[in-house]
């Protein structure tokens, strides 16, 4: 797993993508993932963190994610504009001119 | 066009057998992302910003409609109806599910396709003049010499890990479609002095972080050298190529810091000491080759049509997208997929396979992918052009603006790849808005924008008349501009401009630069020749001259 992209400052969110999909999740509370980041866990609890770090590398093992790694945040969103982009996906999809159409 | 004999059959079923097989062991857990990763790689599935990404072969960017509607079913069945035409004359699905992918590529093998030679190290989809065999100032057809190192380059052993990836570009016209000059190798067919017809290779072009415009490596070679020349500058590339610094392991870097004197030594060394006879295809092999790539049976007496009867937007698009042809009585066509409301190079599956039928109906079944990411329908009879514009605008595919200002290159920037720093779409589409209005394209005249998404230039700013690099810095997107780029035979690397903009700071000062070039332009001279002539700080003022 990288946890390289975090500089491990402020509340964190743990995220990755699925592996049958490739979709953004995100952590959640409870522990699973989910694909809204609205449901993401935010913490700076060393014991959480650790402990979120222990599940996302067993969900990786288990292959229900690839790719799992920190994030941090900033007033409840992603500091980096990257993973902010990739909590509300494309801002333009010809998908959605099909699906309107 | 080329079919696949057996052998090449054979061996796309046999990969997508064992990628098949690859896909089951990801997901039973028998094989790791690690190991799985690179494997998925040779088959062209990338994991992007928000989903997998399957990037299709289009060797050349040929294809025939059977493989266009191939894709089209692709994009229904397993995405979002809507395929992406790259500026490396590829197609990328941006939504597909990794399960799903060994039936894509299944589906892909029984019309002779693939997603090989997409990704990675190796060398690349060779691409090539979109007007290949019908543009009137070629000397032949360059497709068999592209198909031709397709075959030598897609399973050597030798060059599956180069220090980085490796693009080919190939033209046989003078007039450059091609962009050989901004390709690891560029190929150009030409006569030399005794009437012969040979190679002048270029080398050391490259975007990217570190733009270079390519130097001729030798500047006639006979056909029959062809591939030892290659492979002798191939082993050159591989043998002192950086492998320790990727972003200074591209060929350009290696020529650039050796110099071309002595980088054409070492190539040429090289290519003395191998034995030929190993590698070089003789002329009854390249013949052969170069029967699927026959002219179709041209009619003769072609009568063309009476344009004055003809109604005036149908005019406009003709003069706009329509090209001479090598054969008289026909017609180049160019379909544009700059819609200002859409994504640049996109097309739906709908759009897909209206342009099939129209390929069927109307050239022979065969049509392009282009870099600057449109369609061309290569050979069209003149006097069917108002039956393909019908066709097209039933589509919604008849923009005029080929060439002109509404004919943007763009990257998928941040909306969908994992590398970028910026989106580029959006930026793309307010420009295309700003000057939608055909008459003043018209009136403007050439020009190319082309847009990236972040400095691996995918979208060539470098070389666009006006080009455009997406950044990012504490969160906000910004905007650089250069100017002066070519992609042409006068290539050329745009100059930076200063300080980056905003999107809407940016379009307020790409209209200015316009306005500023409309008036300032002598006859019927390009943006390029007026921002030559009058140079680059009379054109930096306007662009920061505040509105
Ligand atoms: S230029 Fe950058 S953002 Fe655009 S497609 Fe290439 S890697 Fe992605």
């Amino acid at each position: 797993m990288s946890t390289l992209k975090h500089k491990g400052k402020g509340p964190q969110a743990m995220t990755a993508n699925e592996l049958v999909s490739g979709l953004s999740v995100w952590m959640t509370t409870d522990l699973n993932w989910s694909r809204d980041y609205a449901d993401a866990l935010l913490t700076e609890d060393e014991t959480v963190i650790e402990k979120m770090d222990e599940i996302a590398k067993a969900a990786e093992q288990a292959n229900t994610v690839v790719g799992a790694y920190f994030i941090d945040t900033v007033d409840a969103k992603p500091a980096r504009y990257r993973e902010r982009f990739r909590t509300h996906g494309p801002s333009y999809d010809t998908a959605d001119l099909i699906s309107e159409s | 066009m080329y079919r696949y004999d057996e052998f090449d059959a054979e061996f796309v079923h046999s990969r997508v057998a064992q990628f098949r097989d690859q896909v089951v062991r990801r997901l039973d857990g028998r094989l790791s992302e690690a190991e799985f990763r690179p494997l998925r790689l040779m088959n062209g599935l990338y994991l992007q910003l928000h989903a997998y990404m399957l990037r299709v072969a289009v060797p050349y960017g040929t294809l025939r409609s059977d493989q266009l509607r191939m894709l089209a079913h692709l994009a229904d069945k397993y995405d979002k109806g809507y395929g992406h035409v790259t500026t490396r004359q590829n197609m990328q699905f941006n939504w597909p599910v990794l399960s799903d992918v060994p039936e894509m590529l299944t589906d892909l093998a029984s019309v002779d396709m693939h997603a090989i030679q997409t990704s990675g190290n190796c060398i690349r989809n060779v691409t090539c003049d979109p007007y290949a065999g019908a543009a009137a100032d070629e000397i032949e057809d360059p497709r068999p010499m592209a198909e031709l190192i397709r075959q030598w380059s897609m399973l050597h052993p030798e060059f599956a890990f180069l220090p980085r990836k490796f693009k080919i570009a190939v033209t046989a016209s003078s007039q450059d479609r091609a962009m050989i000059k901004g390709h690891d190798i560029g190929i150009q067919v030409v006569r030399n002095e005794a009437g012969e017809v040979g190679y002048h290779i270029i080398v050391g072009g490259g975007l990217g972080r570190t733009p270079v415009i390519g130097q001729t490596l030798r500047a006639f070679l006979p056909k029959d050298d062809l591939l030892p020349y290659l492979e002798a500058t191939m082993r050159v590339y591989n043998r002192f190529g950086r492998r320790d610094n990727k972003y200074k392991a591209r060929i350009k870097i290696l020529v650039r810091e050796t110099g071309i004197e002595d980088f054409t030594r070492l190539v040429e060394d090289e290519f003395a000491a191998l034995d030929p006879s190993d590698i070089a295809v003789g002329a009854a092999e390249r013949a052969r080759i170069a029967t699927y790539f026959a002219s179709p049976a041209f009619e003769t007496g072609i009568k063309p049509l009476d344009m004055a009867s003809q109604p005036e937007v149908f005019r406009k698009w003709v003069d706009t997208n329509v090209v001479a042809h090598a054969a008289p009585g026909y017609a180049i066509v160019n379909i544009s997929l700059k819609d200002p409301e859409r994504a640049p190079g996109d097309v739906t599956t709908e759009q897909m396979r209206a342009v099939a039928d129209l390929a069927d109906a109307h050239s022979f079944g065969e049509l392009r992918f282009t870099h600057q990411q449109n369609i061309v329908l290569a050979h069209v009879r003149q006097d069917a052009l108002r039956a393909v514009w019908d066709g097209l605008v039933a589509a919604d595919l008849e923009d005029a603006n080929i060439n002109l200002i509404g004919d943007i290159i763009c990257c998928p920037g941040m909306d969908f790849c994992a590398l970028a720093t910026a989106r580029s779409i959006p930026v793309a589409q307010a420009i295309a808005e700003r000057f939608e209005d055909h008459d003043r394209q018209q009136a403007i005249g050439e020009m190319q924008i082309k847009i990236s998404g972040c400095i691996n230039a995918c979208g060539h700013h470098h070389v666009g008349h006006i080009g455009i690099l997406g950044l990012e810095k504490a969160g906000v997107e910004f905007y650089q501009v250069t100017l002066g780029g070519d992609a042409t035979q006068t290539a050329a690397i745009g100059d930076k401009m200063g300080a980056g903009f905003s999107q809407e700071e940016l379009v307020d000062g790409i209209e200015r630069i316009v306005d500023f070039y409309v008036g300032a332009r002598e006859h019927d001279e390009r943006f390029l020749d007026t921002y030559r002539r009058l140079g680059t700080e009379a054109f930096k003022e306007v662009l920061y001259a505040s509105a």
